[in-house]
Order: C-alpha cells, then structure tokens, then sequence
C-alpha cells in the first residue's frame, strides 16, 4: 500500500515537473523582476526553430524583391531571443504577427482584454514599477490617448509615421493608427423581411416604427463603440439636434447591452433586428451568417483609427520601435489589409477582396482628442436622457 | 486527546499559517482598505450609491431563488438516486455530474438560442416571442449548473444518515411522510442548509451567467467587471466589492459557527446501499419524474452545444458542417497546456496542503487553530472576481505586497506580473476543497489510532508516513479530482492577472464568445470540458489503480475458479 502510494506521488511530481519544466519555478520567478526574461525561458525550444525556419523561407523571397519594411533599430542577431509581450483587443491579428515573427524573429505574445481591462492593467504595472506589456496594439483611440495624458506610453518618433494623414496619429508620437475601425449596424435580414420593414439605409431609418425594441446597442459608459456613436451624432448634428436624436434612438433600443460587442450577437442570435457594432472593414459576419447583412450608413458613420503603441518602460524598446516600424511599413499594413480584411491606414496599399472600400463609406468628421475630453460630460448628460 | 506534535509538522505548519495570512487574509483586507481610501471615487455620488444597491437586490434576488431551486432539485436528486430502486438509475447517476465539466459560457448561449426571441423552443415550437434576458435567463442557467453541486453535497449526508433512527420510526407505526418529515429531513437539516449556503455564495459570485444574459439585469458580481473593464474604475469596483462581501460573509458565517456544529451523523454509519422499498407509489413516481425532467434538460442543454459545435450557424441554420473544429486549428495550443499545468499543480498542492492542514488542526489542535480554519476557509466566501482584485492592489507592491511600507530603496520584488501569482490564487481558493474533505474523513478515524502507532514504538516519520497518509489519501484524491476540474474552468479568480504567456483556455473562450462566433466558442468550449473528462479519468485510474486492475482481472479469475 503504502509503496503504491509512494509511487503515485513520486509519479505525479516527476510529471508535474516537466510540465513545468519550460516555466520557470515560482521562486526564480520571484527573484526575476524583469519580465522579459520569464517569457523568454518560457519560450518552449520547438517553438522558435519553427518560427526559425518560416523566417528563413521567407527572409529569402523577400531578399530578391523589397522587403517591404525597414527599421534603423533592427539588429536580427541581438534579437532573435525577444518575445515582446502585447496587450490588445483581438485575437483576430494573431497572424499579423506571425507575419512580424517570420520576418524579424521577434516572437510576440499576446493577450487579448478589453479596452478598459488594458488601461486598468497598464496603470496598475506602472504604479507596481514592474511593466509587463512592452507594446500594445488594436483598441479604441481614446483609451490610447488617455493612457498617453497619463504618462503610460512612450513616444516614439517612427520615420514611417509621416506618411499617415495627421487625424491618424498622436502629433507627440505616442500612438499611431494601423486601421480604421468604423461603426456599422448588423442587420438580420430574415427578419426585416418578416416584418415587412424598410432596410435601414440612414440613421434616421433606426427610428421607423416596426424597429421599436428591436435596436440594440451597447451603453456607451462601458463601451467605446456607443460611445464614439454618439459623440459623432452630436459633432455631426449639433447639440440640440444630436439630443433630440439621441432621445428618439433611446426610446428604439430595449436595453444597453454592457459590451460593444453584444449588439451584433443579438442580432445574429434573432434577438434584435439592428445592432450598432464596429467592424475594421471586414466581411466576416456576412460572410458566416446567411441571413446577415452589414450596412454602412449613407449619411455619414463614426469611426476611430486602431492604434498601436509602445508601453513606457518596457526593457525591450528597441525591439518594440522594430514592431512599430513593421507596422507601418507597407509590408506589415499590407499584412493587416490581407489577414485581417482591414481598412487600413496607409493608402499605398492594395485592397484585398472581401473588404469595403474605404472611399464608398461616408465618414463622420471626429475630434478624437475632444472626445477624449468631453467624455464625463457626454456620459454625464446621456444619463440624462435615459428612462427612469 | 491531545497528542505529541513532531517538529516537521510544527514547521510545515507554520509555513502553511504564514501562507494563509498572506495570500489570503492580506488581500482580503487590501480590498477594504482600497475601496474605503479612494474618497474622489464617483461611487460616493448618490448614483453610485444608488446603482449599488439595485445591483445588490438583483444579486439577492437571483441568488436565493436559485437557492431555494437548486437545493430542492438537489435533495429530490439524491433521495431519487440514492434511496429508490428504478431501471436505469446507473445512467441518471453518472449523467447528474455533467456540469462539472460543463463547457465553460455556451450554456448561457445554448439557453438563447433554445428559449430566446427567435428561439428553437419557445419561438419556431411554441410561437412565442419574448426576450430570454434578465432574470428568469440567469436564474434558470445557474438552477441548470448549480443543482448538481448541491446534489453532490447532499448525497455525501444522505449516505452518513443513520438509518436505524427512520426503521425505528417506521416500527412505531409512522407513515412514509412523517418519517420523512420528522426523522429523516430534520437529521440531514444541517448539512441542506449547509448546502444552499454553498449554493448561495456560488450564484452570488458568479459573474459570467448574467453578463451575457442579464441583458440589463446585471448583479453586483458582474457590475465588478463591468466597472473594471468598461468604466476604468477599479476603486468603485472595490467599494461594490464591499457591499458583495457583506452578504457572503454572513452566510458564511452562519454556516461556519451555527450550522455545521449540529451533527446527527453516528460515526460508523455506511448506508450507500439503502432502498426505501415503502416509498407510495405516487410520490416515487414524481420523484423519479422530476429527477428525469431536469437530467434531460441538462442532457439536452449539452447535446444542444454539440449541435452549435457541428453545424453551420448555431440558432439559425442547422446544415451539419466542420468548419468549427477546422477554425479551432487556428486556435493556439499552448493555452490549453498552460491550462492544464495550472489545474494539476494547483490541485496537487491545494488538496495536500489542505488535508494535511485538516489533520494538523483536527488532531494536534495547534496554536492559532480557529484562525488557520477560519482563513482557510475564508476564500470560500469571497467571490473569485473580487479575491483576484485583492491581490491585484496587494502584491503590485514589492515583497509580498506590505514593501508599500518599508525597503523601498531595495529592488522591486513584485508578484504581479509573474507567472506565479496565478498558481498561488489558486492554491488559495483550492485549498479549503482538501479541507473540509480531510475534515469529512477525519470524523470517522479515531484519534488514539496515532498514540496506538507511538505506543507500539512506531517512530514520527513511521507513525505519519504508514498510519496517518494512508489513511487520509482518500481525502486528498477526491479533493484532487474536484480542485482539477475546477482549476480547468476557473476564470473569475484569475482574469485580472494572467500575463500574456500564460494564457489559459477558458479566457479564450471568454474571448471566442464575446467575438460574435457561438459556433467557435461551442467547439472550443467542447474541446475544454472534453479534454477535462480524459485528465480526471486519466487521475482517477492513477489514484485506483489497485482497484482498476482487481477490477479488470476479477473476471478473469472467476473463469479460472470455474
């Protein structure tokens, strides 16, 4: 019994030790208070002659032709050990940086959070003096430039930053936009039919009746998606207007869903007809789901660019101004248009199918930075104007 | 009874006392004093107030409905399948512990799709069209999930129920009903009402259920993550979290110092095998009937995100297709070891630490013993989302979160960030499970069996390693077993602090089901719990293995025999 016993114990530590073998014990980790390094031993030695050898492949290609991109701070041999670790919104850029890790060797982790849940996380590793992400990429532009007014970006002046239109860029360099993020409702298109309704073409088309109860959208408190909506409607339309607009849309939508993306599930679920959603150009909804339909509205839609950054004080910052450089590159964004289907930002790029075209959709004219600041207040008067 | 206590025992326990105190009652505390110190929060405007309380009435609300359901499922449950004898009782049995390895969120997408606005049941059946958010969504999802835990509970009591009290009863000439209502209900009262105050601390801190179908009826619990995620206030966050540990704590509490100290359980009582062959026959019937309506709900819940999982657009068209385990190709793989190396080091831990906490307090009653059970089990009743926010402004400071203080000029040692902070929640919230299993077990080992070992001359490291582990192992496995499949799912706890390369499976499919892809999440989903299945199975046949090749060979032998 008792040598049984010994075994299985004996049996189950050995197993766990391999297990954690590629970590490092909680002790070492401890002691280590750079986090580059614990991700770095993480790295499991398969991984990176996987990703040596796509390097390779297509290193070589990319030789006879222009690579594409260009950094003065890439340095292939000091760098082959990096892992960068980034913070962002989807995990839908996964190969994007893939791509990156083929091209420079660079490895990059990524975990995907919320908007806010980053902003939350890079104050708190700020204040503990112990960063973990070294660069942040896709999210909603006002949480960059909040956490660039407090002082958790690191600016970074990036030669390929000069070709991007200014309203696409922090003027400091702290944040430089990739692609465009634009508001877009998904439309359940069985139903529409069902009911008879008009297909909805104008935001004033939101109000028609057979619509009552039957819009959802998220509360623009705890997502930027409702946010950046409304304070376009209210740049657009004036004040006064923008009001009396925002209150006829209120009394359409049955509930304000908590995050930006529960109106198009509603939607695709039946739950709702119309949900305001925000897409970076792509198709895939339609794509997926038959009885969808996206619809850019014709008078005018808000959007915001899809930044990416450098966080301050990250312990791999050449590499992480590499990752910009990337970025921006027409390698790297013609990447992002072809993986992702996104609108991206440079316009010396060839738009892939099954993407819209940027210059077919009507956009809203926004002032990011006065969105940033008028936010208490916007939030503040919209409580206002809700049901009690 | 008090015994000699080796110094290796005095030694683990203090280094066991010391963890306690600081990954569990620090952050407790850190969370208090957080929230009451930020005096410019926007909770102190009346609406912050205000909005508080009507998600507190929400939380209470939900939560004692769910209660009072599930902890009546539970005991109609375990009366059916451990009392009556019926064909098919084995596959009932074994299907009751489906929700602990439930797919992890689909549930709640399954209950749309099925009883939602264009639901299969209630929409393209029945022609009705109303909306599944709010109340009766949650309330109805977490009945589904947490009936099953209180079945587990109420089954370990029916089985320590001592059976000679209801025959005598039934001699005396009382009816099937007043035995059941006097003798039997009354016996197991203490541990019902343990069990729905498990319950209620369960659906009180659930987060996840009303975030995707609250729709606009959001609890305290996942207002939390709302504030945190949405709003950028985690000091609001904090002071919500205030009002959360109120409630969880007097539940706690009642259950903790009046409840569980009234015992009727005789020590030597085995009744497993008890059938109730008196039972009329109409009251059998419903029993059985209502133990079949919920398993097959349950059944038809898991079977339903099968569907999701194979066809092509789940809650519209049901064309049978791949192209969900296709894209799980793109899904990275490492997560899912990341999770699984966190369940099986977590548990190994937490269950040994606790049942051999268990045995040191029980038996050698040390110095500080109220105070090691009572912070060892304090985790019980505080809900994960908020513990994991406790330690988030606790050890974001150097040493263990109290270098705030003091060696300031040292180099920063911060657990946050690190790898390990994520193990060490875990063995904090897991360690109470090998607990109060080692406290089960122990009720029925004598004391003076370990003076016996000294007496003989049996030495401390003779006496511990072949009298008392071999007696407690079986506490530790089924507390292993529990802490796993726990571990494999848990996401409140650790969502606020897992760093980028260690990633686990759940927080994917977090991800997965908030990106408009129910399909995916189905089948991501699927993949968990499956894979959770083969390691427990995998564990259990470690732990049995004695028993498994008996077993295997029994047959075989009895041929020989023949």
């Amino acid at each position: 019994m008792k040598r049984k016993l010994l075994l299985v114990v004996l049996a189950i530590s050995a197993f766990l030790m391999i297990a954690c073998s590629s970590s490092n014990t909680p002790a070492e980790q401890t002691a280590d208070s750079t986090p580059a390094n614990t991700t770095e031993a993480a790295q499991s030695s398969s991984e990176s002659t996987a990703a040596d050898t796509s390097a390779d492949t297509t290193q070589d290609t990319a030789a006879d032709t222009d690579a594409g991109w260009h950094s003065d701070y890439y340095n292939a041999e000091a760098m082959k050990d990096i892992t960068l670790n980034m913070y962002g919104v989807t995990d839908t850029i996964i190969p994007v940086l893939e791509q990156f890790t083929a091209d420079t060797g660079i490895k990059v982790e990524n975990l995907t959070m919320q908007n806010g849940e980053i902003l939350q996380r890079l104050i708190n590793e700020s204040t503990a003096g112990t960063p973990i992400a070294d660069i942040w990429f896709t999210g909603g532009a006002d949480t960059f430039i909040s956490a660039a007014q407090q002082g958790l970006l690191h600016a970074y002046d990036a030669p390929e930053g000069a070709v991007l239109d200014d309203i696409m860029k922090d003027p400091d360099g702290y944040w430089y936009g990739t692609s465009l993020t634009l508001v877009n409702w998904v439309v359940n298109t069985a139903l529409i039919d069902e009911y008879g309704l008009k297909m909805p073409e104008t935001w004033d088309d939101l109000l028609q009746e057979g619509l009552k109860g039957e819009v959802s959208m998220s509360d623009p408190a705890s997502s930027g998606t409702a946010y950046n909506t409304i304070s376009a409607i209210l740049q657009v339309r004036g004040e006064e207007e923008g009001w009396a607009y925002l209150d006829q849309l209120i009394g359409q939508v049955p509930y304000f869903t908590a995050r930006g993306s529960d109106p198009a599930n509603n939607v695709v679920a039946g739950e709702a007809i119309v949900g305001i959603n925000a897409s970076n150009g792509d198709r895939e909804l339609e794509e997926n789901n038959a009885n969808i339909k996206l619809v850019y509205p014709k008078d005018g839609t808000g959007w915001w660019p899809q930044p990416v950054a450098i966080v301050e004080g990250t312990q791999n910052l050449d590499a992480a101004k590499v990752f910009i450089d990337w970025m921006l590159s027409k390698k790297g964004m013609q990447t992002l248009a072809d993986v992702r289907y996104a609108a991206v930002a440079r316009d010396d790029i060839s738009i892939p199918d099954g993407i819209v075209d940027i210059k077919t959709i009507q956009l809203f004219p926004v002032d990011f930075q006065a969105n940033a600041a008028n936010r208490e207040s916007i939030l503040l008067e919209w409580q206002s104007h809700l049901p009690q | 009874m008090h015994l000699r206590t080796p110094s290796p025992h005095k030694l683990i326990y203090g280094i066991i006392f010391l963890f306690l105190v600081y990954f569990i009652l620090l952050p407790v505390v850190s969370i208090v004093f957080y929230g009451i110190s930020s005096s410019d929060s926007l909770f102190f405007t009346t609406k912050g107030f205000q909005n508080s309380f009507i998600h507190l009435r929400h939380s209470l609300s939900v939560a004692i409905i769910v209660t009072i359901m599930a902890t009546v499922l539970g005991l109609i449950l375990a009366f059916t399948l451990h009392r009556m004898a019926f064909a098919g009782k084995r596959v009932l049995k074994a299907l009751v512990l489906l929700p602990f390895i439930n797919p992890p969120f689909v549930g709640s997408i399954a209950y749309i799709m099925l009883f939602g606005k264009r639901g299969l049941i209630t929409h393209q059946l029945l022609g009705l069209t109303i909306s599944p958010f709010g109340m009766r969504g949650i309330v109805t999802v977490q009945v589904l999930g947490l009936t099953a835990l209180a079945y587990l509970l109420i089954s370990s009591a029916i089985q320590k129920t001592d059976i000679s009290l209801e025959e005598a009863a039934r001699t005396m000439g009382a009816s099937e009903g007043k035995v059941l209502l006097t003798v039997t209900l009354p016996m197991m009262a203490p541990e019902i009402a343990g069990t729905a105050l498990l319950v209620f601390l369960a659906s009180m801190s659930d987060f996840s259920t009303p975030l995707i179908i609250g729709g606009s009826y959001q609890t305290l619990a996942s207002n939390l993550y709302i504030q945190i995620t949405g709003l950028y206030d985690m000091q609001s966050a904090a002071l919500s979290g205030i009002i959360l540990l109120l409630p969880c704590f007097m539940a706690f509490w009642l259950h903790k110092y009046h409840l569980s100290k009234r015992s009727y359980f005789s020590d030597d009582t085995t009744a497993s095998a008890i059938v109730n062959r008196t039972l009329p026959r109409h009251l059998k019937g419903m029993m059985i009937g209502i133990s079949t309506l919920y398993l097959t709900f349950l059944l038809g819940q898991y079977l339903f995100i099968v569907l999701g999982a194979l066809t092509k657009q789940w809650g519209y068209d049901y064309t049978f297709s791949l192209a969900h385990f296709q894209s799980l190709k793109g899904t990275q793989i490492k997560p899912f070891i990341n999770s699984f190396k966190l369940a099986s080091a977590t548990a190994l831990f937490a269950s040994g630490t606790g049942v051999f906490l268990a045995y040191l307090l029980k038996l050698h009653r040390p110095k500080f013993a109220t105070a090691a059970d009572l912070f060892a089990t304090l985790p019980a009743a505080v809900p994960g989302i908020l513990f994991g926010i406790g330690y988030l402004v606790t050890f974001r400071y150097p040493i263990l979160g109290i270098g705030k203080f003091w060696l300031t000029p040292l180099p920063s040692i911060v657990l946050l960030g690190t790898k390990a902070i994520v193990y060490l929640i875990c063995i904090a919230r897991f360690m109470n499970i090998g607990l109060r299993a080692g406290y089960a077990l122990l009720e029925h080992v004598h004391p003076d069996i370990e003076n016996a070992s000294y007496n003989l001359g049996a030495g401390q490291a003779r006496t511990f390693f072949s009298i008392m582990l071999p007696q407690m192992k079986s506490a530790f496995f089924a507390s292993f077993l529990r802490s796993f499949s726990d571990g494999m799912v848990t996401l409140g706890a650790i969502i606020l602090l897992i760093i980028p390369s260690n990633k686990v499976a759940v927080q994917q499919i977090f991800t997965v089901v908030k990106s408009n892809a129910s399909g995916d999440a189905a089948a991501i989903a699927l993949l968990l719990s499956f894979m959770t299945l083969i390691f427990l199975g995998f564990y259990y046949l470690l732990f049995n293995f004695r028993d498994v090749i008996k077993r295997l060979k029994a047959p075989f032998k009895k041929e020989v025999n023949a």
